[in-house]
């Protein structure tokens, strides 16, 4: 069998670069990128604050402690997704092996370009000169037989490096890893495997795979490869048909509530966001879960509720998820709300059998040919006329740049 | 601080595969040359796409947007440097 080639792209402080690039101004200095809402967190730090410790995820509170002079941007959620659908097409100029793993990463399996393009380096340096040179970003990337290695070679060296892991320098360079460095090793698992004495890659290589899979089931027979540097998934190009198992909103409110009012409120803007995607990309679930987080931030619940037969308009969604609502009591004020739609039936439209159905059937197309002209809301349910936040703030780690896992985010 | 979504009067150059060049807008009576388009994308509300310019005059940075559906210009934010 023919030795693969697998390139990992990953664009280096994506939204703090595009930001820094957007406004010269930025370039050089300590930049985060937050979120528009009241309670947002770091979304992305540029290198310069990261050198003072400024990292994903911290608190606005807490990023300024380390670093007094950063500049906080609001982050601009469209200029991302464009952004990175035109340099993931660009991709597609190079093979049409392009899995997208996450809004800035992506791998590309280059294995049959050889002939057209000569060297997978000279393709990474083809792709970095383009991006560099329609919108300034710099990116990092991995070569190696598999995914497992290319990603961990495109971490090696950041901002805009490229690392080559060839098949015959795997054990060499699995020796001194950290297992942590691994992706798919999170906080936990590296917990765990510590506990047995493994630290480095190769140590869990060594491992004997029967106590893996004796501790971690079939996980642990996955563990035992990922030290090996063996992994055999190929890449998944995106074809637009993507099989999802849900489609799901959340939210996190600009304040808790606890107002029954406001709360249904949310839940029937969720409930549209839920069933205007699932209606677009003809799906209908049997399955709608309800995820409430509290204002303490820690305690949350998640019900379910599966009816007889799948449903996809958002009034069906709600009234369902009203229903769980009201079989709980709630503890705390709310700080997020989700709804989710599962247990999925793709390409499954039930004619209306009565007459009220039919015209509810009608009603909803109606609605949805307005808002897919117009915009999302254009037209929409009288209850969230005085609602201005209608729409996405967040863009998932799910997010594609096309299909069904496309969400709208502003 | 400009208030958002203001109509301008401006000048632009198409250049060569599709590009837009925005070369200078007028707002109240003053005219401000674009100097630098920092940056540019797209957005989609409905089926009309935007078309948006982060642009600069050398002091200042605004955003333009371009409506192709009624070929309005917009000026929608302004950052000073």
């Amino acid at each position: 069998m023919q030795e693969r080639i697998i390139l990992h792209v990953d664009l280096n402080a994506f939204f703090a670069s595009v930001e820094q690039q957007s406004n010269p101004g930025l370039r050089g200095k300590p930049v985060a990128v937050i979120g528009s809402r009241e309670r947002t967190v770091i979304t992305t730090a540029s290198y310069e604050a990261r050198k003072y410790g400024v990292k994903t995820g911290m608190s606005i509170w807490e990023a300024k402690n380390r670093c007094p002079n950063i500049i906080l941007v609001v982050g601009n959620n469209r200029k991302y997704t464009y952004t990175s659908s035109a340099i993931f097409k660009m991709m597609l100029d190079y093979t049409p092996l392009v899995e997208v793993f996450s809004i800035d990463e992506a791998f590309l399996d280059v294995t049959h370009s050889l002939k057209i393009f000569g060297t997978p380096e000279r393709i990474v340096y083809l792709l970095k000169a383009r991006i560099r040179h329609s919108f300034g970003l710099t990116c990092s990337a991995g070569i190696a037989p598999n995914k497992l290695l290319a990603k961990l070679a495109s971490d090696m060296q950041k901002p805009d490096g490229l690392t080559i892991i060839r098949p015959d320098e795997v054990q060499n360079i699995l020796e001194k890893i950290p297992i942590k460095n691994l992706c798919g090793i999170g906080t936990r698992m590296e917990k765990h495997l510590s506990l047995l004495g493994i630290k480095t890659c190769a140590e869990l290589g060594r491992f004997p795979a029967n106590i893996l899979i004796k501790k971690f089931g079939v996980t642990g027979k996955h563990l035992h490869e990922m030290g090996l540097g063996i992994d055999n998934s190929p890449v998944i190009p995106a074809d637009g048909k993507d099989r999802v198992k849900s489609v799901g909103h959340s939210m996190t409110l600009p304040k808790d509530i606890s107002n029954r009012q406001e709360i249904l409120k949310q839940m029937l803007i969720l409930s549209e966001m839920v069933g205007r995607r699932a209606r677009r990309y003809s799906v209908s679930g049997k399955t709608i879960s309800l995820y409430i987080r509290y204002a303490d931030f820690y305690s949350s619940f998640t019900r379910q509720h599966t009816v007889a037969s799948p449903m996809n308009q958002s009034h069906d969604i709600y009234r369902t998820a009203v229903a769980i609502l009201d079989a709980v009591e709630l503890h705390q004020p709310v700080r997020l709300i989700g709804i989710r739609l599962s247990n999925l039936r793709h390409n499954v439209n039930q004619l209306p059998l009565f007459p009220y159905e039919h015209k509810k059937a009608l009603m909803v197309k109606a609605m949805d040919d307005v808002n897919n002209r117009y915009g999302d809301f254009t037209l929409t349910f009288a209850s969230l006329l005085d609602e201005s936040e209608k729409c996405s703030r967040v863009i998932s780690p799910a997010w594609r740049p096309d299909g069904i896992r496309c969400v709208d985010v502003r | 601080m400009f208030p958002r979504g203001v109509p301008v009067r401006i000048a632009v150059i198409y250049e060569p595969g599709k590009r837009i060049k925005p070369v200078w807008f007028e707002l109240n009576r003053r005219q401000y040359r674009i100097v630098e388009t920092t940056y540019q994308w797209k957005d989609k509300v409905g089926e009309t796409s935007f078309l948006h310019y982060a642009v600069s005059d050398g002091q200042s940075l605004y955003e333009l947007i371009f409506n192709p559906l009624d070929q309005t210009w917009t000026l929608n934010t302004q950052h000073t440097e």
